[in-house]
């Protein structure tokens, strides 16, 4: 057995991966390596619980915003454990769901234009593809000036992003002005004509009706989708990459995600059955760990989170039928985080409109220092569901525990399951396409290990 | 054109994140002056072990070497695309002519250094001198290791020290190795809550657009040296304008301050008072203007004349 060690670039933080090849040139085993650790559980201990508002944005430089709004959740939810009135108005809700949402659309500009597509220069360098190109190519420069766009919406409601922690328990810290408002909305509306033109290459309303791989390419005028898919089909993506057939979104966003579970058939989300394993993480095993990362399963068994897990779990037709023929291979798991841009775009354009601005914006609440207990803040971010859980007395926190998108898909194994990242690799014959296939989870290793 | 090599040890890749938040005539002035040899994000066509072997063996020149996150002093603790950072810092600290360090994790070690005393900056441990590069340490270009704080570093301030270094300009530092450009203003300056400030007119609750956040609920606007208020975020707002309080993110003590949203008070007076002002002096004039009734500030934005 040959075993190779390839250091991934265009991913979020340092990651390695550990390939074992067998006879016949496949892949017979994977680990997924995260070094770096930086020990936010541990900073956490013994602070006042209102820092960790400004503490955890920290834990992660590119979904931030989710460790903020997970933050807020889990303090809210520990008012309402300890039955203290907590009051959030409907205008605070909305603003945080539209900046939360501005992260995601972010995040997948950059990750699909600037992580996944440069991959295909190297199969077929071409002056089409040349456009796709880091630093020259103007479909690169685009989508980067179009991620820099959408989280100017962030700006207008919270003063800047990275790292604000405009969103406290009782609401938000911004009085946003109707002007605000419509200039949010012009930013959103301009996302949702780039979308339209340059990836999928048709008008919103025609493309949420679009039902399957078929009919996309049929009524698609030639969006960068459509240059993808045919990458993909050209180097057998479209049906490699499976993993697991089990999904997990842990919260809803009303009307655009739907919260649940996938094993065979789609059941009922129950939260307690989530349980974290350690058993290969090098800081609590020595021998066995590999990775600085723990893993988590729920009911056992591990799963994928993240876009196409959305899209399934909400019972999404277009990615029913792609799942039923491609399942969860590259092609798919890229395509549903493409495809989530648009939708929420839609989403935020809507909840923008419905914004009451006579309503406030924070209703102070009882003074945390008499907090005591547990609780959870679940939220969707970009790469999938995070969940924050904290365990207070009189306002001063006792321990936090992190559970990230990425743990879920890239963690530390178990007895007897890889990670879904790990798994998705076996049996290719190419490195260049096993690191291909991690990037389809979104890595990010500062929140692996965070 | 000169080159640049970007990399990260503890960070939370914010820094890469704002940097990528520039505008785009930045963004094009910037990769039209400044060839990115190596950013771990963005290249594809080369890896960093080459770019690595081309640097250490000279074929290529090293103008410009940014460092992101904290650094460890001890080695086989901190990772880089599959080397110590430990090595590559000492490998290449002669060969750059410039370093940046690019936020507060690179320049102060911050939060990733609160536990583990090797854990640094490359000049500084918070406001000690002699990070991991040693107190006296000096690029070729005479220059100490360039800070460019900030929890992120502001992509403006980033690029534009960058630029103005590569158009051939001396930039003058501050006592902490900030470019003055930047940090001789502060949070404060351009702040539109000012008026509030000057008048005494506390906030006393969150989500107002009237009132100053100094007095109750914990901005640093005053003692903070950043200009936030001056070039803003993502050219829309900053925090104090969007009724956040600065929390001092670009200043050495960051992590090492609790309860930000809350002013520390003695019998009501703020324990800090703004930069260059006693106390005793502070708390006369602010007793002044107390007692002078600013009618246009006790109402509400919308309903002054
Ligand atoms: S809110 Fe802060 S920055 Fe603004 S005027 Fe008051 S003290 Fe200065
Ligand atoms: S206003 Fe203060 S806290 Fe905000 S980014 Fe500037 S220096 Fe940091």
């Amino acid at each position: 057995m040959r075993v190779q060690k390839i250091v991934l670039n265009r991913v979020e933080g340092d990651v390695n991966l550990k390939l074992c090849w067998d006879q016949n040139g496949k892949i017979s085993d994977a680990y997924v390596v995260a070094y770096n650790y930086r020990g936010f559980e541990r900073i956490l201990q013994g602070k006042d619980l209102l820092d960790a508002l400004v503490i955890n944005p920290r834990i992660c430089g590119i979904c931030g915003h989710a460790h903020l709004m997970a933050t807020v959740n889990a303090i809210e939810n520990l008012y309402k454990n300890s039955s203290i009135d907590i009051e959030i108005t409907e205008k605070a809700k909305l603003i945080k769901q539209i900046t939360l949402c501005s992260e995601i659309v972010q995040n997948h500009l950059k990750w699909f234009y600037l992580f996944v597509i440069p991959d295909f220069l190297n199969f077929f360098p071409s002056l089409e593809t040349e456009k796709f190109k880091p630093f020259v190519g103007e479909k690169w420069k685009k989508a980067l000036k179009f991620s820099s766009e959408i989280v100017k919406v962030i700006a207008i409601f919270g003063g800047q992003w990275p790292h604000t922690s405009y969103a406290i328990p009782g609401g938000i810290t911004s009085e946003p002005l109707k002007t605000d408002i419509v200039d949010a909305l012009s930013i959103v509306d301009r996302l949702i004509k780039y979308v339209e033109e340059e990836i999928f290459g048709m008008s919103y309303e025609d493309y949420l009706n679009v039902k399957d791989l078929e009919e996309f390419l049929s009524k698609s005028k030639g969006g960068d989708l459509t240059t993808f898919i045919d990458f993909c089909v050209k180097t057998g993506l479209d049906k490699e990459g499976q993993s697991y057939e089990h999904f997990i979104t842990v919260s809803t966003v009303y009307p655009c995600i739907n919260e649940g579970v996938i094993k065979k058939k789609k059941c009922k989300l129950n939260l307690k059955k989530i349980k974290e394993v350690k058993d290969f993480n090098i800081l609590y095993n020595k021998e066995t760990g590999y990775t600085y990362a723990n893993g988590v399963r729920y009911d056992g068994l591990p799963m994928q989170t993240g876009p196409l897990a959305r899209r399934l779990t909400s019972e999404t037709e277009l990615f029913l039928n792609l799942y039923r023929l491609y399942k969860d291979s590259y092609l798919v798991r890229v395509w549903a985080r493409v495809d989530e841009i648009l939708r929420i775009l839609i989403n935020m354009k809507d909840w923008l409109l419905k914004i009451n601005v006579n309503e406030k914006s924070y209703i102070k609440p009882k003074d945390y220092k008499k907090l005591y207990g547990e609780a959870f803040g679940y939220v969707e971010a970009s790469r999938g569901s995070l969940i924050h859980k904290v365990k207070v007395e009189k306002g001063v926190i006792k321990s936090y525990n992190i559970i990230t998108p990425t743990m879920w898909n890239l963690g530390s194994r178990c007895n007897k399951f890889k990670s879904p990242a790990e798994k998705a690799v076996l049996g290719l014959e190419d490195p260049l396409k096993a690191q291909m296939v991690l990037r389809s989870f979104d890595v990010c290793s500062v929140c692996l290990t965070h | 054109m000169k080159n640049l090599v970007w990399i990260q040890g503890l960070t939370c890749n914010g820094n890469s994140h704002s940097f990528l938040s520039i505008n785009d005539t930045m963004l094009d002035v910037f990769l039209s002056n400044i060839n990115i040899l190596y950013h771990p994000m963005l290249t594809s066509e080369m890896e960093f072990k080459d770019v690595y072997k081309l640097l250490l063996s000279g074929k290529e020149s090293l103008n410009f070497l940014v460092v992101e996150g904290a650094v460890n002093t001890k080695k086989d603790e901190v990772f880089f695309q599959g080397f110590d950072v430990f090595e590559i810092l000492n490998n290449l600290k002669d060969k750059s002519d410039y370093i940046l360090a690019v936020g507060n994790c690179a320049c102060y070690g911050n939060f990733p250094a609160l536990y583990n005393e090797n854990v640094k900056g490359l000049q500084y441990r918070f406001k000690d001198k002699g990070g991991f590069l040693g107190e006296d340490f000096k690029t070729k270009s005479g220059y100490p290791i360039i800070n460019i704080t900030g929890c992120p570093a502001h992509p403006e301030w980033i690029v534009r020290t960058i630029l103005s270094l590569n158009f051939g300009y001396d930039i003058k530092l501050d006592n902490l190795n900030r470019p003055k450009d930047f940090y001789m203003y502060l949070a404060h300056d351009g702040c539109i809550r000012n008026e509030y400030f000057e008048w005494k007119v506390e906030a006393h609750e969150f989500g107002t657009k009237e009132g100053c956040l100094f007095y109750e609920l914990g901005c640093r606007g005053p003692l903070t040296h950043s200009p936030c208020n001056k070039i803003l975020w993502n050219e829309k707002s900053s925090k104090t304008r969007s009724g956040m309080p600065c929390i001092g993110c670009t200043e050495f003590d960051f992590p090492l301050r609790s309860k930000y949203f809350e002013t520390k008070t003695n019998i009501g007076i703020p324990e800090e008072v703004p930069l260059g002002v006693t106390k005793r002096a502070y708390i006369m004039l602010s007793g002044v203007a107390k007692t002078f009734t600013n009618q246009r500030l006790n109402k509400k934005l919308e309903d002054t004349d």
